[in-house]
Parts: structure tokens; sequence; C-alpha cells
């Protein structure tokens, strides 16, 4: 009998917390055995803000997963998201130290170590240290070991969050007795399993909108080069629309979710709309066009924000970005998201039909983000075994789980 | 502080007549005063305070009074708080004349210049120092005007807030979904004018009119008792056939009366209408039972009624309602204060307050992070007026911290950010 483990993939999500189990047996196979998503509470904008009532609906959705698959999880791969996270591009170089000019794995090292030498204040804790091409004297090359040169460059895009809200979360999964052995931004995750090895190396920006926040991803040349949050998510279009129309909260999802466009067009100005829509007493009619325009505002914000956050780090080419934006999570099902993102960041974009290799219910956008969680599960162990290979090196931060 | 004689004389003589004077501050508060048009209520005086000579020049109210002129030379605060304070600080004794034997001081302000920021809150210092029952309307800026404005904006009305009994904000920003269809952003001026003038009428209306039901200024003193806490202040008005129930709608859809998920809940609400000679004791009842139902308790509500010979089918309700700071949880009648006494002027003190104080609003457990955020960077006070500056506008985020992006709180709805107006009538 093979070796085979049970990996939980947790996402503790703003409007859900949805759990993935799977099965790994040997090196390559992965069996999906057992899911549940339950509703979040005590979760705003990606970041816990009552420990207890978040710890029970993570629990409950955890035991759930469990009692689905009849079997018990042996660890768990967590997403972690909010605005907290942080990216930085860091450069990492050596001289190459032999005298011929060959470069050793030990040079390697170093200029690995160079990379991530910038330490983070107490507060701060990184997540990951994303791996971007080699390059020797300037020529960017994909595997420098052997090769001849003087300089050897390496960059990394590193990823950190705030130690509370980082081990708060880490908390959540211990008191349930069971342990985190990596943790993976929701990014990231998404990006994994939505994405073609093709479309990774003709360049996309997967962007991830959930109940609080909006995770991207940019992929060029087959490198992550750019991930961000924006702490806004559905919930705000919620919010605004409750605002706006004067209405409640269950109201407002409601005319999102049932009339909800992400732009305005300009037949909303006559069409109205009933806020319940079944003749009871009390019900009224709104215009249309404050729903849009209120959704519009918010939703091409989002995107606005995005879109200048790449133009900074001179990032957004569309050259180098052909397969375009790719949108998932909740806010991906918002009728006319994707030609929203085309308007405001200017690259064509598609809702993500989800990944192919699982079952229908899986497809859903909102179970990209642990569904990629399973695949690092399993890839990460596939890396292990092969020689450095460039996608991305995840590596648990032993200290933080050390917690008490 | 220097009286003169003369206003020590005609204190004696004036003594039951009830005195109160609205004093615009700074430009945007003069230009408010100038504009109001209040019903036939000769008791009332208007005042502007400037450093802006010319812009007082131009002003027809009767008081005027120029402020700064040794640090202005009359030419106004150039957006400058400094110069605003300084000014303000050089003319206390002026200011304490102006403001001298008053029973009621209504305070306009355009909050986020030069002037009316600095200046109002000197001028409610010198005035809570005085017997005076001080309310507040103060005007913010739109998001669009820049960090700028806002932060000075912010800074005053956390300090404005301290010194006086209410204070009511009104975020441009929200004013302007009130607005008529074509209001612009160049009107929106206009807007919160009219605004202000329809609370000031019917507070003074109220004051000072008979009607079907009368409401004393002790009654109003009673739900402004205390300094600081939270205001909330918001109108609605109809004519025609179905007036009454039209102006409920309009009362409950009232942008400045909603926190989002739900209607503003309120400790001490004084509820005035004023209608024609058709409104009937009976149509008023129907009135009360669905605002106290709305907003708190009927122990909680004082209500007024004014009858206008003048109108004909037509309807204006006001509310102002004072939610006591920390010191409330979301909706509980049980525990909200008594019934508010209407004949004492100093009524209702005493255990109003204590019971407030010990109602303390649930702290996040999520301890770790927000209590060294608290200790590090956020003074209570300032926590206080953030709360108060974005309450209206945060909703379900309310309680969340603030979600800072180039200067703006991305919380807040984009729409109300951006100026968008949007038409849900």
């Amino acid at each position: 009998m093979s070796y085979s483990r049970v990996v939980g993939a947790v996402e503790i999500g703003t409007s859900k917390v949805a759990v993935l189990l799977g099965e790994i047996v040997g090196e390559s196979g992965l069996n999906i055995i057992g899911h549940s998503a339950c509703s979040s509470k005590g979760i705003k904008k990606g970041v816990i803000t009552d420990l207890n009532v978040a710890s029970d609906c993570v629990h409950a959705a955890i035991l759930a997963a469990e009692k689905n698959a009849q079997t018990r999880i042996d660890e768990v791969y967590l997403a972690q998201t909010g605005s907290h996270l942080i990216g930085n591009f860091n450069v990492g170089t050596t001289n190459v130290s032999s005298p011929d000019g060959i470069i050793r794995s030990i040079d390697i090292e170093s200029a690995k170590a160079d990379a991530k030498r910038r330490k983070l204040p107490q507060s701060r804790t990184y997540i990951h240290h994303i791996q971007n091409p080699f390059s020797v004297d300037d020529r960017q090359v994909e595997n420098p070991l052997s090769k001849e040169g003087r300089r050897l460059q390496v960059g990394y895009w590193s990823v950190h969050g705030d130690s509370d809200i980082v081990s708060d979360s880490l908390r959540v999964i211990r008191g349930i007795d069971l342990d985190v052995s990596d943790m993976i931004i929701s990014s990231i995750a998404s990006g994994a399993v939505l994405l073609q090895e093709s479309e990774k190396e003709n360049g996309a920006l997967v962007i991830d909108m959930g109940g609080g926040t909006t995770d991207y991803v940019l992929y060029r040349k087959g490198y992550i080069v750019k991930t961000g949050v924006v702490p806004v998510g559905g919930d705000h279009i919620t919010n605004d629309l409750s605002i706006g129309l004067r209405v409640g909260r269950k109201s407002a999802e409601d005319f999102k979710v049932k009339n909800g466009r992400a732009y305005y067009s300009s037949e909303d100005r006559e069409e109205k709309v009933w806020m319940i829509g079944d003749l009871t007493i009390g019900d009224r009619e709104y215009p249309m066009a404050a729903i849009t325009k209120i959704i519009e505002a918010r939703v091409s914000e989002v995107f606005d924000i995005i879109k200048l956050q790449l133009e900074e780090a001179e990032l957004l080419e569309p050259s180098e970005i052909a397969s375009g934006i790719v949108l998932t999570g909740g806010g991906a099902r918002l009728n006319g998201i994707d030609e929203a993102a085309k308007r405001s960041i200017g690259l064509e974009a598609r809702v993500s039909e989800g990944s192919t290799d699982v079952a229908e219910e899986l497809r859903q956008p909102e179970y990209s983000t642990v569904l990629g969680l399973l695949h690092y599960a399993l890839t990460g162990q596939e890396e292990s075994a092969k020689t450095a290979k460039p996608s991305g090196l995840f590596r648990r931060i032993g200290s933080l789980l050390n917690l008490d | 502080m220097s009286l003169d004689t003369q206003n020590l004389f005609s204190q004696e003589t004036a003594s039951n007549h009830l005195k109160i004077k609205i004093i615009g501050v700074g430009g945007a508060g003069t230009n408010a005063v100038d504009g109001l048009k209040l019903d036939d209520l000769g008791d009332v005086r208007l005042a502007a305070i400037n450093t802006d000579a010319q812009a007082l020049g131009n002003s027809p109210i009767a008081e005027k009074l120029l402020i700064g002129r040794s640090v202005t030379r009359g030419l106004g605060a150039g957006g400058e708080i400094e110069i605003g304070k300084a000014a303000a600080e050089s003319d206390r004794d002026s200011i304490a004349r102006l403001i001298a034997d008053t029973d009621l001081i209504i305070l306009i302000v355009g909050l986020g210049g030069g002037t009316g920021s600095a200046a109002v809150s000197v001028v409610a210092e010198v005035a809570a120092k005085t017997e005076a029952l001080v309310l507040a309307f103060a005007t913010l800026p739109f998001s669009f005007e820049g960090a700028r404005r806002k932060r000075i904006a912010e800074e005053s009305i956390g300090e404005l807030r301290q010194l006086v009994h209410g204070l009511i904000p009104l975020p441009n920003d929200v004013l302007l979904q009130e607005g008529e269809e074509d209001t612009s952003v160049l009107n929106a001026f206009a807007v919160a004018d009219r605004w202000i003038g329809r609370g000031v009428n019917s507070l003074c209306s109220m004051l000072l009119k008979t009607g079907l039901i009368n409401q004393d200024f002790g009654s109003l003193r009673s739900v402004f008792h205390d300094r600081g806490g939270k205001t909330i202040f918001g109108t609605g008005m109809a004519s025609g056939p179905d007036y009454v129930k039209n102006a409920l709608d309009d009362l409950f859809l009232c942008p400045l009366l909603h926190m989002g998920d739900r209607p503003a809940q309120l400790d001490r609400i004084i509820v005035n209408v004023i209608g024609g000679a058709d409104l009937g004791i009976s149509k008023v009842n129907e009135i009360m039972s669905l605002v106290s139902k709305r907003f708190g308790s009927r122990e909680d509500i004082v209500f007024g009624a004014v009858i206008d010979e003048g109108r004909h089918e037509s309807l204006e309700i006001c509310i102002l309602g004072k939610a006591d700071m920390e010191g409330k949880p979301a909706k509980a009648p049980e525990k909200s204060v008594k019934a508010v006494q209407q004949s004492t002027v100093e009524g209702g003190l005493g255990l109003e307050t204590e019971i407030a104080q010990e109602n303390k609003a649930p702290r996040p457990v999520h301890s770790s992070k927000l209590s060294k955020k608290k200790a590090a960077e956020i003074e209570a006070n300032q926590d206080e007026f953030t709360f108060i500056y974005n309450d209206a506008q945060r909703g379900y985020f309310e309680k969340t911290d603030r979600n800072e992006y180039n200067g703006e709180d991305l919380d807040v709805p984009t729409f109300m950010r951006r100026g968008i107006k949007i038409k849900i009538k």
C-alpha cells in the first residue's frame, strides 16, 4: 500500500469558510474526498475580528468536511488574505566566487540569501519568497548552475503580513488540534488552478474578488511578478447599495444578486425593479440606474486601484499580458464584471469557468482558492523532489507556528 | 471678560423671553445665515463672524463681527487654520459680547476652510462658559475637495463636539444625495444651506410658536442636557393628498438618518412637525407612533406639533436626536433613558448619564492588534470623531478600522466619495 496523507485546504474568507479535503497518494496522486462551506462569522475584510466566533465557524466547517469524507485531516494548508499583506520585489546579487567564473551551487545560495536578507520588523512576518528568474551578467537564465559569468542575480517577490493577524488565523486552526503545514496567499492559490501553463507563460492577471477583499496575481513569462490585495469586495457592493438605496442589508444583497450589473448602461434609465417582487404589501420599485451606478462606481474603483498598482510597478504592458484578465471569486458572478474589468484595466477579460479537472460542483469560483491550496500541497511535494522549479518556493515560517 | 453695561441692563428687562441667536461663522456659515428664511420668527437674532471684511460687508445680517483685524487686516484667513485661530483668539472679548445674554445659540459653519474651522471652536469655547444651550450645524467638505480640507474638518469636529451640546455634522457627500435631480456639485452649498434652514426653522418654530403640542425650551435642553455624544438630524417633507404618508417616507429615506443596515438608534429624540390647519391630532398621533417605532421607543421621544396657517395639505417633519457615545448597544429600548422631563430647565440630568456610561459597547475580541493600535496611534478622542465623521457613511463597516487608501476611506461608498448622485425616488 502506498503512502497517503489527508490534506485539509482551508480558506477563512470574509463571506464563507471553505474546506476541501484531498487525499494525496504517493508522489503525484490527488483525490478530493470531501468538502464543506459555511457562512463566515467574525471576519471582515479578510481579517478575523472576533476570534471566538470565527473559531467556532471554522471548526464547524472542518468537522463537516471530515464527516463528509469520513476521515480525519492530517495537515492543513491555509489561505491568507487581507490588506495587511504587502509585497516587495528584492534583488539578490553575488559575485561568482570561483576564479574560473563557473557558477556553483554555493553562489546560487548566496544570491538567494542576499535577496532575502531584508529583515522585517517584529510585527511583520514573511509568508512567501517567490523566486523570479536568475540573471548572469544581466542576461536572464533559467538555471545558472555551471554557467559562466562574473555576477549572479536573482529576484524575489516577497510577501509579508501582520504577525498578529497571521498568528490569529493559525491559532484558529490549532484550536482544533491541527497543524498548518503551509500558508499560501489566496491570489496565488487561485492562479495556480485557473491558469494553464501556457497562459502563465504568455502573461495573465488573475483577479479574485471575494466578500471582503479582492486579491490579484500577475504572471509574466511564467513567473509571479506581483501580487496584491485591495481590501474591498462584494460586501462593499452590498453596503453601498444598502446606503445608497436606503434598504436593509438583505434587500441590498438581493438587488446585487438578482439585478446587479458591474457597469451602468443608458437603458437603465427607464428600467425599474421591485425590491421583493411578489406583490407583497410594502414592496417598492427602485430605478435600475441607481443600482448599476452604485455598483459601477465601486467595481471600477477596485479595478482602477489594481491598474494603478501595476502601472506604478511598471508591469502593465498589454503585450506581456497576452492572456489577459481571468476573474474568479464570488464577485466574478456579478453580471458584466468582465466588461467592467476590460474597460478599467484595458486588457481582455473573461470569467473563469473553473478548473476542468474537478467535479462540476467544485468549479464554482468560490472553490478556486482551496483547490489551489491542494494543488500546492501536491506540487510542493513534487518540487522538493525535483530540483528548484522556479514557479514558487513556499516555505512555512517555523517560528510562527510555535506560538503559544 | 468685559461685559458692557448696556447688556447687563437689558438682561433684566427681557428675562421671560426666549433669546435665540443664530451665528454664522466663516464664509460658508455666513452665507448660510444670509439665506435663512425663517417663518415670521421675530425674536430670533442673526449674527455673522468672519475674518473677511468684504464678505461681511456684503452680508445683509444685522449683527456682524469682524475678527482678527490685527492678524489679517480684514482680508480673510486664506484657508490657513493657524491664521483663523489667531484671528479668533485675538477677538475673544468681542465674541463674548456677541453671544452674551442668550438662551439658545445655534452656530452654523462650513468646515474645511481657515476661518470657520478654527474660529468656531473659539466661539464654542466662549459660549460654553455661559448658561446658553449651544447647538452647531457643521457642513463637512466633499471627499474630492481633497485630504487636506477633510483633515482640517475632522480635527475641528473633534474639538467642537466636546464643546457644544449638540453637533450636527452634515457631510456634503451625503447631502448631495438628497438634492434635486439637477443638483450639481457647484450648487451643493445651496443644498446644505437648505438643510440647515429647514432644521433651524423647525427648531425655532417649535420653541416660539404655539401649536397642537407645545414644546418649550426645557424639553430641548433635556434632550441636549450634556455635551459630547452624537447628534443626528433629519427632515422629511411632502405636500398633496397623501402628505402624511409621503412626508414619513421622505423622512425614512433621509440619508442622514441611515447607517446603512438600519435606521439610526437614538437615546433621546425631539420630533417636530409643522403642518396646516388640516393636520389633526389623530394624524399627529399616527406620525408619532411610526416615528417612535422607527428610531427608538416612545418614552425617549419628545414631540412637538406646530400649525402654520399658511399651509394646506403640507407637512414637514424634523427630528433631532442624541445618542450617547460609547454608551449604547445597537438596539435596547428597555435600557434606554427614561421619559424626558418636560418642564424644568435643568431636568433630566444625573441618572441618565450614569446609565449611559454603564452600557459600555462591547469591545472587539480581536484584542491583540486593535488594542496595540489604539494605544499607539489613535487617541480615544480621535477615535470618537472619526466615528462621528463617518458613521453615516460606513454602514456595515462602522466598527472596523478605517480602510485608508490615498487619503480616502474605501469603506465609504464610492458613489458618495465621487459625488455621483443616486436618484431613488
